[in-house]
């Protein structure tokens, strides 16, 4: 391979990598279709019951936030008058009026979800915590009694480091939250009980490890989330966040992680207060429910489009649908014509024309992929056969071969038909098998057999159909779909890896067995 | 056999082949002189190079129809592509006694038509396009050749590269081949040797043979006849080309001596099987040899010289 191949093949592959690399670090376009899939619908029922008197009830509700989207929001208000609360500490949604009997308030939102990383770590020298985070985050409360004696005592019998490793003070308060108290499900949840007895709720142990935070001088406070999980109904959760050199670190007693909030945790609010209490009501409960939704594809672009105006002009999901999946199979023939590339020139296998692997890989795309090559067999067969057939009637070439061609649209025709018959409705509804492709093949091989034998013929049908079935997976993969879409850029890349392959100018494999008698002389 | 011990051998393989030294050397503009077997005869035989005669010309499948009317004043003659590849749609017919004959069958002329319409169409064009039907002189075979060949026509390829002749290669046609001179098909190929022009190892699609699969004659040292001749005349064919490596298929006709059949822009690598050598220190031989001075007027029989030396290693 020449210098000039090798660095060509480089810059190019490099240029597609780098726009890559810059859209996902800069713009945060993840690179995996499933983090992206399905936000949470997300329904909160608060009932509470009343006997004639005004009252309200208080919900936290959850807001956009590093990690999570909050849309399409709504709210029933059974009866009282609903408002939306944004305080500096997150939303509340709060019901008012005259609480009487049963009312029933929900409240609906989507929110796409991702994992949040804080790592515990500080750059440079530590900032100064500033005094609104001192005064609202490191104080005592009735809920977090920072200052109690048994707190005291405890944190003074730690051997803690000194408070210029604010690092090294959290985490050896956090390893005595997660180790030392014992989690019991039917334990307290008082925060004095749960370290007398080293024994209490999730709930408590957040609430101890906050109180200690505070105790050795960090900020901490309490985290209302949700645990979201397929099939299952969300989960009440708290954990705590710990002010660290200008940032909050998420981190849980409970479940023992920190630094890094996973996927599934919504956060709902924060403070000591409950995230749903109600006032002038007799009895109040609460209960959720979530399920996972597909994107709407407007809702894709919306979160697709990086904000960068250039960037979001660029983005192939402003495009209407329609154009969307035309590009979704047009970008991944760029991938398998490099399949097709390296099987014809490294490995060194003859198939039946340059491109025709990949624009069968694209046609049998929505087809299971052994029952779609056994379909472009079974047409090739009727095809060859016909070809024979005609053979004895002399016709001149382009007639011919425009009866092939009915005989194609006729075989895709049947195939159509039989697929509707068996329910299989969408078996032909992506690319229509390439017809014109199919017919020259049968041109092709039918010479093939008359010139070369049916042995070569055989043998370069089942390579192309090899070539095929390894383009097939590529195709099939939502990955792969989702990357070559999302990075179009990355056909750059894939330009860089054919300069690279045409190139090469090694052996071929299959040079190993055809000159395997020069090992004789 | 490991990609190793190809290289040791100095293996051309066909990724090497194709973008060193057909695309590095072999101008595309220039391929119509070889792939068309109207232009290379023309230019042949403007150039004094014997060359089969050309009977006559289908280029029409109105011209298709009378072709059997020109055929029939010579009572034997091949019928072919002028764009063909690899002896496909190569037809060789004769007349006897008013019939036309394929081998020992009759052939209709009706099928004649046919196939010269097909032709005609592009069925056998390299790119598919349309081509024209040639009807050319058939070549009476050297005598010589009867006791290695049954059926068909012997013709010796001759890589020529820079005006060097490298390597050659007779190539026999066997019963198996279809009487084709195509190795693809089953034709035998034998090394020769550039010195003596006397045959060495011989392969059978791919597997050494010892003797003439349809004679049974050993093959190993049998004497080309007119070989200096051969080489001559492949050389200053492929002088016409203005390509850097060529294949000349020259094959010994009985009465006019060695004769071009065909010349090929993109030779295969089968030869260097033949032969048990591979390509490479032969070729960068011939790059040195032209490195070391200024060849420019180098005569026919100082590049065969040259080409001698190379195969001997000589040069390297």
């Amino acid at each position: 391979m020449s210098w000039a191949v090798r660095i060509t093949g480089a810059l190019l592959l490099l240029a597609g990598l780098a726009l890559t690399a810059f859209k996902v670090v800069s713009h945060e376009l993840p690179l995996t279709p499933t983090e992206n899939q399905g936000p949470w619908q997300v329904e909160l029922t608060v009932t509470v019951r009343g006997d004639g008197q005004n009252g309200s009830i208080r919900a936290l509700l959850p807001g956009n936030e590093a990690g999570q989207r909050v849309f399409d929001e709504r709210a029933t208000s059974d009866r009282l008058a609903w408002e939306l609360l944004d305080r500096p500490n997150g939303r509340i949604g709060r019901w008012n009026g005259w609480l009487e009997g049963v009312h029933e308030v929900v409240y609906r939102y989507r929110v796409q979800s991702t994992a949040v990383s804080v790592p515990l770590a500080t750059e440079g020298p530590l900032d100064e915590v500033p005094r609104s985070v001192r005064s609202l985050y490191l104080q005592p409360s009735a809920a977090i009694p920072s200052t109690a004696p048994g707190v005291r005592t405890l944190t003074e019998d730690m051997d803690l480091p000194p408070p210029t490793d604010p690092i090294g003070r959290i985490q050896n308060v956090f390893a005595f939250a997660v180790h030392e108290i014992q989690s019991v499900p039917s334990a307290t949840s008082d925060v004095l009980l749960t370290l007398d007895r080293r024994e209490g709720t999730a709930s408590g142990k957040e609430q101890l490890l906050t109180t200690l935070l505070r105790a050795v001088g960090t900020p901490a406070r309490q985290v209302h989330g949700l645990i979201l999980a397929d099939g299952a109904r969300p989960v009440d959760a708290n954990w705590v966040e710990a002010w660290l050199d200008g940032q909050w670190v998420p981190l849980s007693a409970a479940e023992g992680w920190i630094g890094q909030k996973p996927a599934d945790r919504v956060i709902v609010g924060r403070g000591s207060a409950p995230a749903i209490e109600a006032t002038g009501a007799r009895a109040v409960g609460h209960r959720y429910r979530a399920l996972r939704t597909p994107l709407r594809p407007d809702e894709i672009a919306s979160l697709m489009a990086p904000d960068d105006p250039l960037l979001s002009f660029l983005s192939l999901y402003r495009l209407p649908i329609g154009v969307q999946s035309l590009l979704q199979l047009l970008l991944l023939l760029p991938l398998g014509t490099l399949i097709t590339a390296f099987f014809r020139n490294i490995i060194g296998v003859r198939t039946y024309g340059t491109f025709m692997p990949a624009l069968i890989g694209l046609a049998l795309r929505d087809l299971p992929p052994l029952f779609g090559l056994a379909l472009v067999g079974g047409v090739l067969t009727i095809g060859v056969s016909t070809r024979f057939a005609l053979e004895r009637l002399r016709l001149l070439m382009v007639p011919r071969l425009s009866i092939l061609l009915c005989v194609v649209v006729l075989c895709v025709t049947a195939i159509a038909l039989a697929s509707a018959s068996i329910g299989a409705r969408d078996w032909l509804s992506g690319a229509a098998l390439p017809i014109v492709i199919l017919t020259m093949w049968i041109e092709r091989i039918t010479i093939t057999i008359e010139e070369e034998g049916r042995q070569e013929a055989a043998r370069r049908v089942i390579w192309s159909l090899v070539v095929a079935a390894a383009i097939l997976p590529v195709f099939q993969s939502e990955h792969a779909t989702y990357l070559m879409f999302t990075f179009p850029e990355l056909v750059i890349s894939v330009m860089g890896l054919l300069v690279w392959v045409g190139g090469y100018m090694g052996f071929r494999l299959v040079e190993l067995l055809r000159f395997r008698q020069m090992d004789a002389t | 056999m490991s990609l190793a011990t190809l290289r040791a051998r100095g293996i051309l393989g066909m990724n090497r082949r194709n973008s060193v030294y057909i695309q590095g050397l072999n101008e595309r503009s220039l391929y119509p002189t070889v792939d068309d077997k109207l232009e290379t005869k023309a230019r042949c035989e403007a150039a004094g190079i014997p060359v089969p005669k050309l009977l006559g010309c289908v280029r029409t499948h109105r011209e298709a129809r009378s072709l059997p009317e020109i055929a029939r004043d010579h009572p034997s003659f091949v019928v072919k592509p002028a764009r063909g590849a690899m002896g496909n749609g190569i037809l060789v017919l004769s007349w006897q006694e008013g019939l036309l004959m394929r081998g020992d069958r009759v052939y209709p002329t009706e099928d004649l038509v046919y196939h010269a319409a097909g032709i005609v169409s592009g069925l056998y064009s390299l790119a598919g396009t349309e081509d024209v039907a040639m009807l050319e002189e058939r070549l009476i075979i050297d005598p010589a050749f009867d006791a290695l060949v049954a059926d068909g026509v012997p013709d010796l390829r001759v890589i020529v590269y820079r005006g060097v002749p490298v390597m050659a290669m007779m190539r026999l046609p066997t019963r198996a081949s279809g009487g084709r001179a195509n190795l693809h098909q089953g034709a035998v190929g034998a090394g020769v040797d550039l010195e003596t022009g006397r045959m060495g190892r011989a392969i059978q699609q791919d597997a050494p043979v010892a003797k003439s699969p349809d004679t049974g004659v050993t093959i190993e040292g049998f004497q080309i006849p007119h070989f200096d001749q051969i080489v001559e005349v492949a050389l200053r064919a492929t002088d016409e080309t203005g390509l850097g490596y060529v294949g000349a298929d020259v094959v010994v006709d009985a009465n006019r001596g060695p004769v071009i059949l065909e010349l090929n822009a993109r030779p295969g690598l089968a030869i260097q099987i033949a032969n048990g050598h591979g390509l490479r220190p032969r070729l960068d031989g011939v790059d040195a040899w032209h490195a070391a001075a200024d060849r420019t007027d180098a005569s026919v029989d100082e590049r065969i010289a040259a080409g001698r030396a190379v195969s001997r290693r000589d040069l390297v």
